[in-house]
């Protein structure tokens, strides 16, 4: 029954779907109040229907309900209890319920929190989410439902892949999810600005929190992903421009384009046209990314099934909503009226820059990520597009974007001074030349690129440092002055530099990995040393071990110091899955500061020694934490008050003192 | 009934969140435009926040309050619609307070099985054994070995049940163990063989005949490991062997032994022509049903790899390749051919020179 009700409240939630979209934006056309009144509540029940859905369903995986059919083709009952949870979404059914039922949550969210919003555009904002959460609900219902039985029930099911068995799953799919759907608001709050016809600094200002929060979590959820293939797969690898790590990186390519629009728009009321694309873009790219890895014109570890039927579902849902929008757009262009002017050299002319070097980026890597489709599809012919090709168009693209990034916050809106900008970041650049020179000669094995790298690195943390002093007027002004007002500096002031400042870190972790790390490849028997980047590596023995649901030959390695003192222990192991008589490598990973020593196993080799892949990372971790440190950053911005606009009081008269409207 | 109930009122909920705004709420909207007010207000508020902190030099914020105020002026010299409640709204709104039921209910007769019960695990696996099913059964012996693996008694009974639903691959596993735990016998021994014998679609594979030959070790005289060891003679073409070797067992049994019918029914078919020991007794007629046993399971719980290719397996022994053909297409079909599953069972085909593709 429990799985039933899951099932039938599933249903409701897409009738009332259908409510939210069609009442509310009647009520908007005919000026009625009671229909725009609609859309609130029927957004919260409708974001309850889907929560007590997705919750019956973890209900049936923890039960190990085999009856249901998602259940046995995804679970089994020898599977740890987290897995038993997170398997709920490491498969394509239960994955789509999370994406509605994130979708509806932040349908919730701006039910609840919008009161700040007008009545129509709230409305409207609310009927687009409707639809969307419609669209969803139906392909969930027509071509992917999780509450199919399966009468009679088998005993036994037959377990989650081995690869998402790891608290990874926990962690990045809610993550990512929760960085694609939130781009779903800005999407609605750009349909619903067309819709109306009216789009201003206000409209800028209350969509910023939402792509801000979108924001932070696509961030997270890519850091998390690109960790989680680095020590799960066993190849060492972080980043593979595998096309379905390109899909979530473009519309976070794009996202970030469109914060920045964003508060462009809301400062001084230009770049509407870029906003409302990029909202429009940014969606679009990750309904796409939704797309690639649903339809089956991918393999790789997130295409769980591949029927085309929902490929071509999803296809016509790209083409609505993207041509829909994008008609949309083609009606109310004209009426959109041309916002404050600026110089070139100024602030908004630096966001410009930014948002043109990021579309391109976004438009190279979908290039790279949909040719080797169109190729195939055209004449069968399979070829491939790998790093090559990525390393030659994007990190061009990349690196004076970066090199720009310092100039941004410095520049005055309207009108800056280059000059003086310049003049102001020596420091900046100064330091950076110095690690870079330090990083040439002092440092074995960097050649010019890894030293220009670690330079540029250098160049955007000084570069969001100094935003933060000169700002602070640190050399204007004592010291005690300084800091007084460093502490009363806005907090966005402190989310930019610290977002900027993370980007300088994964730049650095990226540099020193790319360039600096070192691989052996080696047979080793119990016994053996291996000395890799100054430390010695031996490999104590090797065991069998017997877990809950797999088998196990676990390799016990200690590693010492360059003087010979034992630093500590690394396991390294080759996994077999019971269930799906899988094979799987658990790569050991030894952490020294932000540097790895990472362990992968191989086959045994003929004469019985046991292959043994061993990298030294130095500074890996930089990588993903800059990703962290980046997210802080949105945090930051996000508690700013200039985010948080209170709603009018009503029925007052409009002399309200602007400081108390402020709180 | 629950069910029913449960329901209903998640259907109630719904209609409700549609009609109470619908009906009670409030006549009219706030104004947009004070909403808009509201934040190019707060705009100057925080412009003097920031001329206070010096983050902003004088003459830049009063460019930036001139701009703030020509916004302000900008929506008070919009025009205001008025919103207000109209007859189309109501006919809209009784729509889709109807719509609600309707739609779900219709959808849900479709798509749903009310009927159905949960099933947990836990549940099933302690309900009273008279009622349980034969899987249920051995699920809980299963749970009962994994936590007791040096159950050779446990063994001894879950593997003979296994041999009998099909799962002979599980059958093997549970006399190997049963074997490890507490030795060979002939009885254990024959066991494993027969196992063997039915995974590999009744060919007497070479790791089946060692068990058997065990057995006869084991219990000299015994007359299902000798039968079976003719069989595996006739099945390599010594059909000359496998006689002689029927022959001395038929002479060595009592004269009320029962295995007499099926040992002289079988000299009796290696005499005609085709001279296959297993083509036309008891033995291919058990094989006969096997398969064919396996057949029809795979018809009815077809997201079997592993079974698609022993029937494909047992059908290519028995020369049948039409009835391979088709049990390769519809194992295609039933895993679908691009799946790693399908490619699987493609490769094992090819590898017994079946395609797909004819």
């Amino acid at each position: 029954m429990i799985a039933e009700i899951g099932h039938f409240s599933l249903v409701l939630a897409f009738t009332l779907a259908l409510v939210q979209f069609a009442v509310p934006l009647a009520g908007t056309r005919l000026g009625d109040a009671r229909l725009m009144a609609v859309a609130s509540p029927v957004t919260l029940v409708g974001f309850a229907l889907v929560a007590l859905s997705f919750a019956t369903l973890i209900t049936a995986y923890v039960q190990s309900d085999f009856s249901v059919l998602n259940v046995w083709e995804n679970s089994h009952s020898a599977k740890p209890m987290l897995y038993k949870v997170t398997g709920v979404w490491g498969n394509h059914e239960g994955s789509m319920i999370l994406w509605v039922f994130i979708l509806t949550f932040f349908g919730a969210l701006v039910a609840m929190f919008g009161r700040n919003l007008p009545d129509t555009l709230r409305a409207n904002v609310l009927s687009i989410q409707g639809l969307v959460g419609a669209a969803f609900l139906l392909f969930i219902l027509a071509t992917s439902n999780p509450f199919a039985r399966l009468t009679p029930a088998p005993m036994e099911g037959r377990d989650l892949n081995p690869v998402l068995q790891d608290i990874g799953l926990a962690v990045h799919p809610p993550m990512l999810y929760l960085g694609y759907v939130g781009f779903s608001v800005c999407f609605s709050f750009a349909a619903a600005a067309l819709i109306e016809g009216r789009i201003d600094a206000a409209w800028a200002r209350w969509v910023r929190p939402w792509t801000l929060a979108a924001w932070i979590f696509l961030t997270g959820g890519i850091a998390m992903g690109s960790y989680w293939a680095y020590y799960e797969l066993g190849w060492g690898g972080w980043w593979f421009w595998d096309p379905v790590e390109n899909a979530s990186f473009m519309p976070w390519l794009s996202g970030t384009a469109l914060l920045h629009s964003a508060i462009v728009m809301e400062k001084r009321s230009a770049l509407k046209i870029w906003t409302l694309l990029l909202a429009i873009l940014t969606f679009s790219l990750s309904l796409m990314g939704t797309f690639l890895v649903r339809s089956g014109v991918l393999t790789s570890v997130h295409a769980f099934a591949t029927d085309p039927a929902r490929g071509v579902f999803i296809l016509v849902l790209l083409i609505l909503f993207i041509g829909g929008s994008l008609a949309l757009f083609a009606v109310r262009a004209s009426s959109l009226t041309a916002g404050g002017l600026f110089h070139p050299i100024s602030r908004e002319g630096s966001l410009v820059l930014n948002n043109l070097f990021l579309t391109t980026a976004t438009a190279t890597v979908l290039l790279g990520t949909l040719y080797p489709m169109l190729v195939e599809a055209v004449s069968g012919e399979k070829i491939s597009v790998g790093a090559p090709f990525f390393n030659l168009t994007f990190i061009p693209l990349a690196v004076p974007l970066l090199l720009a990034v310092p100039f941004g916050p410095l520049l005055a809106w309207k009108r800056g001074d280059l000059y003086a900008v310049a003049q102001r970041l020596f420091f900046a650049f100064g330091g950076a030349l110095l690690v870079m020179l330090i990083g040439y000669f002092f440092v074995d094995g960097t050649g010019v690129l890894a030293a220009f790298g670690m330079g540029l690195a250098a160049w955007l943390m000084l570069g969001a440092m100094t935003d933060l002093a000169l700002k602070a007027g640190v050399g204007g002004v004592s010291g005690s002055v300084a800091w007084r007002r460093f502490r009363g500096l806005p907090r966005s002031v402190f989310g930019t530099a610290l977002a900027h400042f993370g980007l300088g870190v994964t730049v650095l972790g990226i540099a020193t990995v790319t360039s600096l790390d070192v691989e052996e490849v080696t047979v080793m028997r119990p016994g053996d040393t291996l000395p890799v980047a100054g430390y010695a590596l031996k490999f104590e023995d090797i065991a069998p071990y017997r877990g809950p649901n797999f088998t196990e030959d676990r390799a016990r390695f200690t590693y010492f110091d360059a003087a010979g003192r034992p630093k500590g222990e690394i396991i390294s192991s080759k996994r077999v899955y019971t269930a799906r008589q899988m094979p799987t490598t658990e790569a050991g990973i030894a952490t020294r500061g932000f540097s790895q020593l990472y362990v992968s196993l191989g086959d045994v080799a003929p004469d019985g020694g046991l292959v043994v892949r061993v990298w030294w990372k130095p500074l890996v971790l930089l990588i993903w934490l800059g990703g962290v440190v980046m997210m802080a950053g949105g945090v930051i911005s996000l508690l700013d008050r200039r985010l948080r606009v209170g709603a009018p009081a009503r029925r007052k008269t409009k002399a309200v003192p602007a400081g108390v409207a402020a709180e | 009934m629950a069910f029913w109930i449960f329901a209903a009122l998640l259907t109630i909920a719904a209609c409700l969140a549609v009609l109470l705004p619908a009906m009670s709420g409030r006549a009219s909207a706030g104004a947009d435009a004070d909403h808009d007010l509201t934040v190019y207000q707060d705009q100057l508020a925080e412009l003097e926040r920031d001329v206070e902190r010096g983050v902003i030099d004088p003459q830049e914020a009063a460019e930036a309050r001139a701009e703030i105020g020509r916004r302000i002026l900008k929506i008070s010299g919009e025009k205001q619609m008025a919103a207000t409640s109209s007859q189309i709204g109501k006919v809209i709104a009784t729509c889709a307070v109807l719509m609600v039921p309707l739609a779900s209910w219709g959808v849900y007769s479709v798509t749903g099985s009310p009927d159905l019960p949960s099933q947990p695990l836990e549940a099933r696996l302690s309900k009273d054994p008279s009622e349980s099913s034969i899987e249920e059964l051995i699920a809980r012996a299963e749970k009962h070995l994994v936590a007791n693996p040096q159950d050779a008694r446990g063994w001894e009974v879950l593997a003979p049940i296994y041999y009998r639903v099909g799962r002979f691959q599980d059958s093997v596993t549970a006399w190997r163990s049963a074997i490890s735990i507490s030795g060979q016998n002939a009885a254990r021994e024959i066991g494993l063989a027969d196992a063997l014998t039915a995974e590999a679609g009744g060919v007497i594979v070479a790791d089946a005949r060692q068990a058997y030959e065990r057995a006869l070790r084991l219990e000299p005289g015994n007359p299902k490991a000798r039968f079976a060891l003719a069989a595996a003679l006739s099945q390599e073409g010594r059909v000359e062997d496998a006689q002689k070797a029927l022959r001395e067992l038929l002479a060595d049994l009592p004269a009320d032994s029962p295995w007499r019918g099926a040992i002289n029914q079988a000299l009796a078919s290696t005499n005609g022509d085709d001279g296959n020991l297993t083509s036309d007794n008891a033995q291919s007629e058990m094989i006969e049903n096997m398969v064919a046993g396996l057949d029809q399971r795979l018809r009815e719980q077809p997201q079997d790899p592993a079974g698609w290719q022993r029937l494909i397996h047992s059908y290519v022994v028995l020369g049948r390749m039409e009835q391979a053909k088709d049990a390769l297409a519809r194992g295609l079909e039933a895993l679908g051919a691009d799946s790693e599953a399908g490619n699987e069972l493609s490769a094992f085909a090819a590898e017994r020179g079946l395609s797909a593709k004819e």
